[in-house]
C-alpha cells in the first residue's frame, strides 16, 4: 500500500506560487479609504487584546487563508490525488474476463454473470488513475487481446460493452500465456482474473506475476444437454441424451426441475420425453430413430421453470450415412480373414469372389510394408518393426512374454494375453527407454521382458496399430481373445469412420473435413455471418472456428457442401460449479473473498472543495458587514 | 417678540419657536458657583438681597437695621434676619470646531446648542462668553462676556459667523481656554470628546477654576454604528493618520464596547467632577434634546 497518494507528482511545483500569492497579497491589498472624524476609538478597539488574539489575526487575513486554501486544493487536484484500496496498486494491470459459455448463466433477476463482471471491471476503468493503464483480455477456449494498454477510458469502456459471451468452455492457459507475453513489453506485477469460478480447477502454467482471481456471485439454478451421442445397432441408431443440474448451493431451493426434451430429424420432431432432475443429478435418455441414410438431428431442452442458462438447451448430432466396413487383409493373413469374415458389417479385400481392390479402405491389417501406402485411416501392421523404429528396437527368434498391457486400451479391450507364446522377441537397443518410444511417436499398449510388444501410432488422420510379432508364430491365434482383438480393430476402423458411434460436435473448432485440395469454401455461422476457409493441399478443411452453437454451413459457391451441428455439450459449463481455489503448477490462489478495490481518485472532490473556496471568498469579499450593533 | 411676531427667523441656529421656549428655561447648576458681582443667583453666603434667608443672634457690632424687632418686642432677646445675596453666574461655552466635528452636523448642532445654553445664560442675566477651538496652537475664537437679553444678536452673531476645521483636540482646547477665562458659573463642552489625550487634565483645570462642567458628547450615526466591512483603511480627517483594518466588520461588536466605555469614562469623569455629562447624536431632534432631554436630565428647567 502505498504512503504517498498522488499520481501527478510533477505538478507539486505549483506550490511555489505561494510565494508569490502571499507577496502580491499584502503588495497589492487595495483597501478603501474611508476617512472618519478620529481614529482615536479605531486605535484602541485595534489595540484590544481580543482582536489580536490568535484567532482574530486568523480572521484579519481570512482572505488570504481562503487564498492559500483555494491555491492548495487546485495545486492537490492538479497532483491527482487518489484514496488508496489498500491493495498494491498497478501502473498495468491486464484484466482477465472470463467469457466462456457459463458467464452468460443468469441470476434471478436476470442479470447474467458477464455483465456482473463488466460492472465491476468498469468499477475499475471509471476509477483508473492517470498513470494506470489497463488492459482487456477476453478469456474463454484461447484468449484474444481486446484492447493495448490502454488509458483512454472511453476506448475501454467501448471494447467492454462490446464483449460477449462465447459459448465455449473456459481455459485460462492460453490467457496467462498472453499475459506473460504481455509482461515482456510493459512490467506486469499483477494480473486481475475476472470470472464466475466455472474454470478448470488445475491450470498448467507457472505465473510469474501475481493473479488476482475475482469470482462474482453464482448464478441461479440450470439444467442443461451435456452429452448427445448416437451408437449404431445394425439398422438403427440409438440417440444417447445426457440432461444434468446444477448441483444446489447449501440451503439453497432443492426442488427437482421438469424439463421437457424433444428430438428432431431434419426439423421434424421424432419423439419427446418429459423428465425430472433434482440438483445435482444427471439423467441419459435414449431415442431410437430409424435410418438408414444422413440425418440432421438436434435436441431441444425446455425447462419449466428458472433457467440460468440458455445455450445448453439445444445440441444437434449429424448422422452418417449408413455403409459396410472397407477392409483390407491379404491371404496370407488367413486367420485375420477368417476372424473377419463373421462379422457382416465388414466387405473384406480382396474378396473371396475375386475383387481385389477398391479406392479406399477403412481398416487395413497386413504384414507387408508396402501396404503402408494404401488409402485408409486405419492400419494395424502385423509382423514387423516400423522403419523409424529400427534404431530402437530390434528382433531376435526367441520365445517371448507379455508381461503387461493396457487392457484399457480400444485395442487390447477384453483381450486376455497372459501365456500368450510368441516365438519373435523384440529386444530395446542399449539404453533405449519407454520414454524414446514416446517422443517418438509411438505409446506402448503390450510389454514384452525385452522391448515392446505392440504399438499405436496416431497422425494426421491416420491410426496406425503395430503388432511388431507376427501372430502366426504365436499362440495367440489359437486364444480367446484373437477375435476379440480383431473385432476390436473393425470397432476402430468404425468409430475412425463414423460408422459405429458418432458424437455431438462441441463449439470451439469445426472437426476436419475431407473437400477438394486448395479450394476457398465459405462457411456460415449460425449467426449468418460468412467468413472463408481453404482447404489445405490434402483437400482437409480445418481450423474453422465455431465459438456459437447452431448449424454452421459449408459452401463452394451456392453448393451446399456440408452442415455441421455444434452445441456446448460440457458437463462443467452446465454445471456451473464454481471452483474455489485455482491450482497451479507451484501454487494455489483462492478467490478473494471481496470483489477487487479501485484506487479512488480525489482530483474531482478537490477541485470542488477549490470551487467551494472560491464561492465563500466571494460571499466573504462581498458580504455585508457583521458583528454586534449597538442600538440606541 | 417683534421677530418672532412677524415670523421672521431670527437666527439661523434656532427657529423663533424653540428660541421663545429657550427665554424661559433656566439653567440649573449643581454648584452654587458665583462671581462678586451681583445677579440673580444667591450667593452660598448671606447677603443683602430681599429674599429672606435665616435668624441668628444679635453679636456685638452687627448692624442693628438687620434685627427684627417684631421677634425681640415678643421674646426680648434681639435676633437678626438673615437675607439670600444674588450673585452673577457665569456660562462659558468651549465649541470643539475641529474637523473631526464637521460629520454629519455635528459642528451644527454644537452650535446650535451653545446658542441654547448662551440664550439661556443671557436670559438669567448671567455673563455669557463663548469659545471656538479651530487649530492647535491658535488661540481659541472668543466672544467676551456679555449678559442681558440685548446680547443675544451679538451671541447668535458670533457662533453663526465661526467656521469649523482645524485640529485643535478637545483637551488641549480647554487648557487654551482656563488662560483667557476669568469667572465662576458653568462651562458647557460641546465635543466629540475623540482625542488621544487625557481628558482627566482639562476637567480637574475646570472644576478647579469654579466651573460647573456641563459636557456634551456629539456624535455622527456613522461614529454610533458605522458601516463598514472588509479590509479598508481608515483615514483620520484631522491628522491625516491611517490604519488598516482586516474584517472591519468582525470589530463592530469591539468597537460598540470600546465607545460605550469612553461615554461610561466621560460620565464618571464628569460626576467626580460634580459636573454632568450628556452623549447626543447629531441626527437626534433638536426639540427633543433641548425641552425633553436636558430638562429630563435635570440640565434645565
Amino acid at each position: 500500500m502505498t504512503w504517498w497518494p498522488f499520481v501527478a507528482n510533477q505538478w507539486a511545483w505549483l506550490f511555489l506560487l505561494l510565494v508569490p500569492l502571499i507577496i502580491f497579497y499584502f503588495l497589492k491589498l487595495k483597501r478603501p479609504r474611508l476617512e472618519i472624524p478620529s481614529l482615536a476609538l479605531w486605535r484602541s478597539v485595534l489595540n484590544d487584546q481580543r482582536v489580536n488574539s490568535p484567532f482574530q489575526r486568523f480572521k484579519r487575513n481570512i482572505l488570504l487563508l481562503l487564498q492559500i486554501l483555494l491555491l492548495m486544493f487546485v495545486v492537490l487536484a492538479a497532483m491527482q490525488p487518489f484514496f488508496p484500496s489498500g491493495a498494491e496498486r498497478a501502473q498495468y494491470l491486464p484484466i482477465l474476463i472470463d467469457t466462456s459459455a457459463s458467464m452468460a448463466a443468469v441470476d434471478a433477476e436476470g442479470k447474467s454473470r458477464l455483465d456482473e463482471v463488466k460492472a465491476e471491471v468498469r468499477k475499475l476503468i471509471d476509477n483508473m488513475l492517470s498513470d494506470q493503464r489497463l488492459c482487456l483480455i477476453a478469456v474463454s477456449s484461447t484468449a484474444r487481446q481486446m484492447t493495448d494498454f490502454s488509458d483512454n477510458q472511453r476506448y475501454l469502456r467501448d471494447t467492454l460493452d462490446r464483449l460477449e459471451v462465447s459459448q465455449v468452455s473456459s481455459r485460462l492457459e492460453d490467457a496467462l500465456r498472453l499475459t506473460q507475453a504481455l509482461a515482456r513489453t510493459v512490467p506486469i506485477e499483477t494480473a486481475v482474473l475476472y470470472t464466475d469460478g466455472n474454470v478448470p480447477p488445475e491450470v498448467d502454467f507457472e505465473l510469474p506475476f501475481q493473479l488476482n482471481y475475482q469470482q462474482v456471485p453464482p448464478a441461479g439454478k440450470n439444467i442443461g444437454i451435456t452429452a448427445l451421442n448416437a451408437r449404431r445397432s445394425d439398422t438403427r441408431w440409438d440417440v444417447f441424451v445426457r440432461v444434468e443440474g446444477t448441483k444446489p448451493a447449501p440451503g439453497a431451493d432443492d426442488a427437482p426441475t421438469s424439463a421437457t426434451v424433444t428430438l428432431l430429424q431434419n426439423g421434424k420432431e421424432l419423439a419427446n420425453e418429459m423428465i425430472s432432475l433434482a440438483g445435482g443429478q444427471s439423467q441419459r435418455i435414449v431415442f431410437p430413430v430409424e435410418t438408414a441414410g444422413a440425418g440432421m438431428l438436434e435436441v431441444r431442452l425446455e425447462p419449466q421453470g428458472f433457467d440460468a442458462l440458455a445455450s445448453d438447451n439445444v445440441a444437434y448430432l449429424d448422422l452418417p450415412v449408413g455403409r459396410p466396413l472397407a477392409v483390407f487383409c491379404p491371404p496370407e493373413l488367413e486367420t485375420f480373414r477368417r476372424a473377419l469374415q463373421g462379422n457382416k458389417e465388414v466387405v473384406l479385400y480382396p474378396s473371396d469372389e475375386g475383387e481385389s481392390k477398391a479406392a479406399s479402405y477403412d481398416l487395413v491389417i497386413t504384414d507387408r510394408k508396402a501396404d503402408a501406402n494404401l488409402e485408409a485411416a486405419t492400419f494395424l501392421f502385423v509382423g514387423f518393426i516400423p522403419d523409424d523404429l529400427t534404431k530402437l528396437v530390434h528382433m531376435e527368434e526367441k520365445i517371448a512374454q507379455v508381461i503387461d498391457w493396457q487392457r484399457s486400451a480400444p485395442l487390447l479391450q477384453h483381450v486376455l494375453l497372459t501365456d500368450v507364446q510368441i516365438a519373435d522377441r523384440p529386444v530395446s537397443a542399449e539404453g533405449i527407454r519407454d520414454r524414446d518410444y514416446e517422443e517418438a511417436g509411438y505409446e506402448i499398449l503390450a510389454q514384452g521382458r525385452t522391448g515392446p510388444l505392440v504399438l499405436r501410432k496416431e497422425t494426421a488422420g491416420r491410426t496406425a496399430l503395430y503388432l511388431l510379432f507376427h501372430t502366426d508364430r504365436s499362440t495367440l491365434p489359437y486364444r480367446v481373445g484373437f477375435p476379440i482383438l480383431v473385432s476390436n480393430a473393425v470397432q476402430i476402423a468404425m468409430q475412425h469412420a463414423g460408422l459405429s458411434e458418432v458424437r455431438g460436435q462441441q463449439t470451439g473448432v469445426l472437426p476436419p473435413r475431407s473437400l477438394k485440395p486448395n479450394q476457398v469454401y465459405q462457411v456460415e455461422a449460425p449467426d449468418k455471418s460468412i467468413s472463408e476457409a481453404r482447404t489445405s493441399t490434402d483437400g482437409t478443411l480445418a481450423g474453422v472456428a465455431a465459438p456459437t452453437i447452431g448449424r454452421y454451413v459449408i459452401r463452394e459457391g451456392n453448393t451446399d457442401v456440408a452442415s455441421i451441428g455444434v452445441s456446448l455439450l460440457t458437463v462443467t459449463e452446465t454445471s456451473l460449479a464454481t471452483v474455489p481455489q485455482l491450482q497451479f503448477r507451484e501454487m494455489s490462489i483462492g478467490a478473494s473473498a471481496t470483489m477487487l478495490k479501485s484506487d479512488h481518485p480525489l482530483w474531482g472532490v478537490f477541485a470542488a472543495i477549490g470551487f467551494a473556496l472560491l464561492l465563500i471568498e466571494w460571499w466573504y469579499f462581498q458580504r455585508r458587514p457583521g458583528g454586534l450593533v449597538v442600538r440606541r | 417678540m417683534e421677530l418672532l411676531s412677524t415670523q421672521a427667523q431670527f437666527t439661523s441656529l434656532l427657529d423663533n419657536d424653540a428660541l421663545a421656549r429657550l427665554e424661559k428655561m433656566r439653567l440649573v447648576p449643581r454648584r452654587r458657583l458665583t462671581n462678586r458681582s451681583r445677579g440673580e443667583h444667591h450667593a452660598a453666603k448671606g447677603g443683602t438681597s430681599t429674599e429672606f434667608a435665616d435668624y441668628r443672634d444679635y453679636v456685638a457690632g452687627d448692624d442693628v437695621r438687620y434685627v427684627d424687632w417684631n421677634i425681640f418686642a415678643r421674646l426680648e432677646r434681639p435676633y437678626v434676619k438673615l437675607y439670600r445675596h444674588e450673585e452673577e453666574m457665569h456660562v462659558v461655552s468651549i465649541v470643539d470646531a475641529s474637523s473631526s466635528m464637521q460629520f454629519d452636523g455635528k459642528f451644527e448642532r454644537a452650535k446650535q446648542l451653545a446658542a441654547a445654553f448662551g440664550l439661556m445664560g443671557l436670559m438669567n442675566v448671567e455673563r455669557v462668553s463663548s469659545f471656538v477651538c479651530n487649530h492647535s496652537g491658535r488661540e481659541p475664537l472668543f466672544l467676551p462676556p456679555c449678559t442681558g437679553r440685548v446680547n443675544r444678536r451679538r451671541l447668535f452673531d458670533f457662533l453663526e459667523k465661526i467656521q469649523g476645521g482645524g485640529d485643535f483636540p478637545i483637551d488641549l482646547a480647554v487648557e487654551a481656554v482656563l488662560h483667557r477665562h476669568r469667572g465662576r458659573g458653568i462651562v458647557v463642552l460641546l465635543s466629540d470628546f475623540l482625542t488621544f489625550g487625557d481628558l482627566e487634565r482639562p476637567l480637574n483645570m475646570l472644576f478647579s477654576a469654579g466651573l460647573e462642567v456641563f459636557a456634551v458628547q456629539i456624535l455622527a450615526p456613522s461614529e454610533l454604528d458605522p458601516e463598514v466591512a472588509g479590509d479598508i483603511r481608515l483615514v483620520d480627517c484631522e491628522s491625516g493618520h491611517t490604519v488598516d483594518v482586516s474584517s472591519a466588520g468582525d470589530l463592530l461588536g469591539i468597537y460598540q464596547e470600546h465607545r460605550l466605555a469612553l461615554e461610561e469614562e466621560l460620565g464618571i469623569l464628569c460626576r467626580q467632577r460634580s459636573g454632568r455629562f450628556l452623549s447626543i447624536s447629531s441626527r437626534d431632534p433638536l426639540e427633543w434634546v433641548l425641552f425633553d432631554l436636558l430638562r429630563r436630565k435635570g440640565w434645565a428647567r
